[in-house]
């Protein structure tokens, strides 16, 4: 009983705070002007702009839906192609000796690279379009991916696969009812770095040479010198990164057995 | 026994090389080939270019120029992000009053990427440095709170019980209890938010310097010089090996007793 009122007397706390940061920031921009509009813009501006670009193209050319839609088709897109191939190549790697023998260096060269690095390589093959983003996702998704499976298939306890021999189980009866399951936690928590990854490479794709987005609309409300529209943007940004990983996780509690 | 080990360490490093040379081939063959050709370099011509490069100034400096002012860069963001992330972590982790003024505040800063703060960078500083090390501040600070947090809440409750009943003060025991049980935590933090500096280091000169590996990059693309790009890009991956390596031996020093348990 006690605790249940503690926990809420920090409830009421956290709302406070969170009232009182939006209400100085309030003061001190709209009220007080005590900050340079252009430096800081005050959020009822920010939630007018939000309001205003949902129907309106100034200044980029797109309502922020188009931007959202455009950004979200290619992160996704570029995310399922990267764990789709890079969770079966972990698997592989780390079930295969030959496999992880041949693979290991290369990928060893090719992971430490952001992703960010790849955007200048793939807009000179492909070109403004969606292919060059996706491309770049695509290297970002598959690099935790990998990590990830193949470190949690090799997790597996030695002794599950020495019973399931004895009784005769097939090398990939194994592979399928053993390594793969055990290695489920870690996989997902791979997905989730994939994820995490995705989207911080779409923006950074974005920023450098894009037509459309939500990255190109905060480069070019920048270019303008909207700086309400920036924040606006940025915060949009941040909403859906916190919508994506809570999608996730409730997804992770469905499938995943055990583990956490 | 001996030797079957041996014959698998050949075994390893022949099928690597072979991995190896099998991707340097068909990049050689698809420049020759295909109309990738026309636009990208082969690995000779890229490995010439370095080779020229570390002596031969791009743009302001040499080839290691560029590198060393970029790891500069790194280390300035780096350093303060990685200050003000433990303390606001430790803060947060170590008082439940901290916890519920700075969470609602902090949740809706996470989830923005690092990179997303540069155009906001650049409209409040301008395009110098400032911006640069800013960027890199943001992204690795959320990595750093989020990870002294997990530390300051997961130290033992019996560790703290039995000290409070031998009547240990607070502050002793936050700096003799809680603070040392941090350090494994905070480690993984470092680790994390150095690879995401690196990468914001990269994001931000390709959009705001005229120096460093991520600018190497993006003029190399502009100026249509490729193999400048590949040299940029193989630099950037060489050393953010370095740095990760560099993070594990120092952490493998200092929390030997993490190490060891697990």
């Amino acid at each position: 009983m006690k605790e249940k009122r503690e926990k809420q007397k920090y409830r009421i706390i956290s709302v406070i705070s969170l009232a009182a940061f939006i209400l100085i920031w309030e003061l001190l921009t709209d009220v007080l002007h005590l900050l340079p509009e252009k430096k800081l813009p005050s959020p009822a501006t920010i939630i007018e702009t939000f309001l205003y670009k949902l129907t309106n193209t100034n200044p980029d050319g797109s309502v922020l839906g188009i931007h959202i839609l455009t950004s979200l088709k290619e992160s996704i897109l570029g995310f399922c192609i990267g764990v789709g191939l890079g969770v079966p190549l972990g698997i592989c790697m780390a079930w295969f000796e030959k496999f992880d023998m041949f693979f290991k260096p290369l990928f060893d060269l090719i992971k430490p690279i952001p992703p960010v690095g790849w955007v200048p390589v793939m807009l000179m093959a492909f070109g403004l379009g969606i292919m060059s983003k996706v491309t770049v996702i695509v290297i970002a998704a598959i690099v935790p991916a990998i990590i990830n499976s193949y470190s949690g298939i090799k997790q597996m306890n030695p002794v599950h696969k020495w019973v399931a021999q004895t009784f005769g189980a097939s090398n990939g009866q194994i592979l399928r009812t053993i390594a793969i399951p055990t290695a489920g936690p870690m996989i997902f928590a791979g997905i989730r770095v994939s994820l995490n990854a995705s989207w911080v490479t779409l923006v950074a794709a974005e920023l450098v040479a894009s037509t459309k987005g939500l990255g190109y609309m905060i480069q070019m409300g920048r270019m303008v010198g909207r700086i309400d529209l920036v924040f606006m943007g940025v915060l949009v940004i941040g909403g859906f990164g916190a919508l994506f990983s809570a999608l996730l996780g409730m997804a992770e509690k469905k499938i995943v057995k055990g583990g956490r | 026994m001996g030797a079957v080990i041996k014959t698998k360490k050949t075994q390893t490093v022949l099928m690597g090389t072979l991995g190896i040379l099998v991707f340097l081939a068909v990049w050689q063959i698809a420049v020759l080939v295909t109309r990738f050709g026309t636009i990208f370099p082969t690995p000779f011509e890229v490995l010439s270019g370095m080779a020229k490069a570390v002596v031969e100034p791009i743009g302001k400096t040499t080839l290691l120029g560029h590198v060393g002012i970029s790891l500069s860069r790194v280390l300035v963001g780096y350093i303060l992000s990685s200050i003000a992330g433990a303390l606001v972590g430790l803060v947060m982790g170590a008082s439940k009053l901290g916890k519920a003024v700075l969470n609602p505040i902090f949740n809706i800063i996470k989830p923005i990427p690092g990179i997303a703060w540069i155009p906001l960078a650049i409209l409040w500083f301008g395009t110098g440095n400032t911006t640069i090390y800013f960027i890199i501040f943001v992204g690795g600070f959320a990595q750093m709170v989020m990870n002294t947090m997990a530390g300051a809440e997961n130290v033992s409750q019996e560790l703290i019980g039995v000290a409070r009943v031998l009547g240990l003060k607070k502050n002793r025991i936050f700096l003799t209890i809680v603070l040392p049980s941090c350090v494994p935590y905070i480690f993984s933090g470092l680790q994390v938010s150095l690879s995401t500096s690196w990468m914001a280091v990269l994001a931000a000169e390709m959009i705001t310097a005229t120096s460093g590996c991520g600018w190497l990059i993006l003029s190399g693309m502009q100026s249509g010089n490729m193999v400048n790009n590949v040299m940029g890009m193989i630099s950037i991956g060489i050393v953010g090996l370095v740095l990760a390596s560099f993070m594990r031996i120092m952490e493998r020093r200092l929390c030997s007793w993490k190490e060891r348990g697990q």
